[in-house]
């Protein structure tokens, strides 16, 4: 096992080298530079003089070539340099590492309600497999997976800012905290994040939700056909207990590897969401880092991105040999 | 005594083959039926949208010639040159009228263009588009801010719907079942190279790849955007063909194959694959799902299909920065919400059709 764990992580180094090297090239031959991408945006007047751009692109290593600036990259990186955001000034750790609790924060409710939720609906609706109820559930449930989330915010903020401006069921239209957030007291400070969690979290959730409870029922419905679930039935297992003990832990080895490789799309999953909503996360900094083209932001989040499904499916492969006996890595 | 004698006396029926025995189980889904008759039906909107919804004529008799003007739709260099030469700018009304008074044409169903705004007098009793109007007689989901309108946006962007979808996934599930099947059946090396290839391709975030291949490309077309979701996109199909074929590999009926002395490619493509099509089939009508949800999520962003292309994800792009336009929003996310369901519940309604074992229990 130790003799696994060591090659899988330097297997895991030489795929993070590969990646980052991929991404660097790519990102460094998109068209715009971060100092022109700046220049578009302020007026003529105040244009840099091309000695002073030269002077600039020496500063921030855009003078040489980006495979030489990928290896510089790559030895900040061992000293746990990030480099420094040419957008915001400040070292890119800081600046991802403000991020990282709001996406968090964001991303972590929303899988936990959808696994809480997922796992009796998915029981449920293999237990009433056939019946009506199921039917209708199990339908419910597609058309939900099936509505894309950023149309869900759109006509949930029509519905919830637009047409019930000035009722007391009003919901803000994005951002973390209201204006006037230091004059709140502690309760109606907490008040007002619920209020703005409350669209971008239901958003977030009920897609995976579906979509996890119709994973549990597609494992069920094979498991539940087993000989041995009949041999259960038949020697007068109470239904529930066949359902959890005989059935459900028999699905958990496709179940695990879903939670390893859901694990990165906790920080990196909410894109769209958190740019609909101005959520200050991961998501939203990573796509302003693209148009602004942040080198050293978007190296950093890649990085981070990257580790984290590496990471994940090597939890993945660990807990498949912890659950299923069958599976072993000598 | 004839040879015929020696026949046995009743040749029992040829047994359906497994694609018509599962296409009658299909059919016998309502719900998986009604979605691929929706998806044809998406497909004759997408295949017609010129003629539906268009301001060429979808025939032309013009100075002795018949054209077809609304081709043009599909491919702007399909339009014939005489209309170039003798100045339309697409105005085909006034100028066939005027520049030949024995021409004729059949107008497509509703005279609204996708790429512009039709003008007042432009059509004969047309008051030409207002801006941001809200649903009306003439424009039946109202109108942008440019006064395009959505109707024939919408009926236009079903083909890029469908092309996305179909060719994206394509790509991606022939690249997953074959990674995976060899990773899964011949492992050893080969597996521990494939599977580390699919993590790397996992681990590279696909926003961030899409985004910057696209912009590393002078002129990105939906081709490429296709490309790179396919080749993004490849990997769950993978993962999940692997798991099959390390579980499936082991069972006996494929101890028995190989005992008679099958190829490796014969188990593989022949034995294993289509008992571990089922499960796989899942992350494929997902995939068809998710590509277009990608697509309209990446031009929702301004990311996506270049203009002038009409998607209905840049559609609710304009809804997002005018929330009270509900018609901006409603008719696009309803039309990707439904195409989106379709393809799950085909998925479903294979699943179901193809999988001996459920087809066991649900006699």
């Amino acid at each position: 096992m130790v003799n696994y764990l060591i090659r899988r992580l330097l297997i895991g180094f030489v795929t993070l080298a590969m990646i980052t090297f991929v991404i660097f090239g790519l990102i460094r031959n998109m068209p715009g530079t971060p100092l022109t991408m700046d220049l578009a945006e302020t007026d003529p007047s105040r244009q840099i003089s091309p000695d002073e751009l030269e002077r600039l692109e020496k500063i921030y290593g855009l003078d040489k070539h980006w495979s030489v600036a990928y290896v510089q990259w790559l030895g900040n990186l061992m000293k746990l340099d990030f480099g420094r955001s040419f957008r915001e000034k400040r070292p890119v750790s800081t600046v991802i590492g403000e991020r990282i609790g709001p996406t968090l924060v964001l991303s972590a409710t929303s899988l936990v309600l959808a696994y809480l939720l997922a796992v009796p609906l998915g029981l449920y609706t293999t237990a009433r497999g056939g019946k009506t109820d199921e039917r209708v559930t199990s339908t419910l449930l597609y058309m939900l997976y099936s509505v894309p989330s950023f149309v869900t915010a759109l006509l949930l903020l029509n519905l919830f800012y637009v047409r019930l401006e000035g009722t007391p069921f009003q919901l803000p239209l994005g951002g973390m905290t209201s204006m006037n957030y230091e004059e709140l007291s502690g309760f109606g400070k907490l008040w007002d994040r619920f209020l703005h969690m409350l669209l971008p979290v239901a958003c977030a959730t009920y897609g995976s939700l579906a979509y996890y409870s119709r994973f549990v029922k597609s494992n069920m419905e094979e498991v539940i056909r087993q000989d041995y679930i009949r041999t259960a039935r038949a020697k007068g297992v109470p239904p529930f207990q066949v359902l959890v003990r005989h059935a459900f832990r028999n699905t958990l080895i496709p179940f695990v590897t879903l939670i390893g490789l859901t694990l990165p799309g906790l920080l990196s999953g909410f894109v769209i969401l958190e740019s609909v909503f101005t959520w200050q996360g991961m998501g939203l900094l990573f796509l302003d880092s693209i148009t602004n083209r942040d080198y050293p932001t978007i190296m950093g989040l890649t990085l981070m991105f990257s580790v984290l499904t590496l990471a994940g499916q090597l939890i993945a492969d660990i807990l498949y040999a912890f659950v299923d006996p069958r599976v072993t890595y000598s | 005594m004839s040879n015929a004698s020696l026949q046995p006396a009743t040749v029992a029926p040829a047994s359906p083959g497994f694609i018509a025995e599962s296409w009658r189980r299909f059919r016998r889904r309502k719900l998986a039926s009604l979605a691929f008759c929706f998806v044809v039906a998406l497909t004759l909107v997408a295949i017609f949208s010129p003629a539906i919804a268009g301001t060429k004529p979808v025939v032309c008799k013009y100075q002795g010639g018949i054209y077809f003007p609304a081709l043009s739709y599909f491919n702007p260099r399909w339009e014939n040159e005489i209309f170039f030469r003798d100045g339309f700018r697409q105005r085909y009304v006034e100028n066939l009228k005027e520049k030949d008074p024995n021409s004729w044409a059949i107008w497509p169903l509703v005279y609204q263009d996708p790429y512009r705004r039709v003008r007042e007098g432009e059509w004969p009793g047309h008051p030409g588009n207002a801006s941001y109007a809200p649903p009306n007689r003439r424009n039946l989901f109202g109108t942008n801010h440019p006064g395009v309108d959505v109707f024939a946006q919408m009926v236009h962007g079903t083909r890029i719907a469908l092309l996305v979808g179909f060719v994206s996934t394509g790509i991606a599930a022939l690249i997953g079942l074959t990674v995976g099947a060899l990773a899964g059946y011949l492992g050893g090396k080969l597996d521990m190279l494939l599977s580390r290839v699919i993590e790397m391709v996992m681990c590279i975030p696909a926003l961030v790849l899409i985004l910057a291949l696209l912009a590393v490309l002078d002129t990105p077309t939906i081709w490429h955007l296709m490309a790179v979701l396919g080749l993004t996109g490849w990997t769950s199909i993978a993962r999940l063909t692997r798991a099959e074929f390390l579980k499936l590999r082991q069972t006996e009926y494929v101890a028995a194959a190989r005992a008679l002395g099958a190829g490796r490619l014969r188990i593989m493509f022949r034995h294993i694959l289509p008992n571990s099509l089922a499960p796989v089939l899942v992350p494929i009508s997902f995939g068809i799902a998710a590509a277009i949800l990608i697509e309209s999520g990446l031009s929702f962003l301004g990311f996506g299909a270049p203009p002038p292309n009409p998607s209905w994800g840049t559609l609710l792009n304009a809804g997002r920065a005018n929330l009270q336009m509900w018609w901006l929003i409603l008719f696009p996310g309803l039309a990707v919400f439904l195409t989106v369901l379709a393809y799950n519940l085909i998925g479903e309604g294979i699943q179901e059709a193809t999988d001996p074992k459920l087809r066991q229990g649900r006699k």
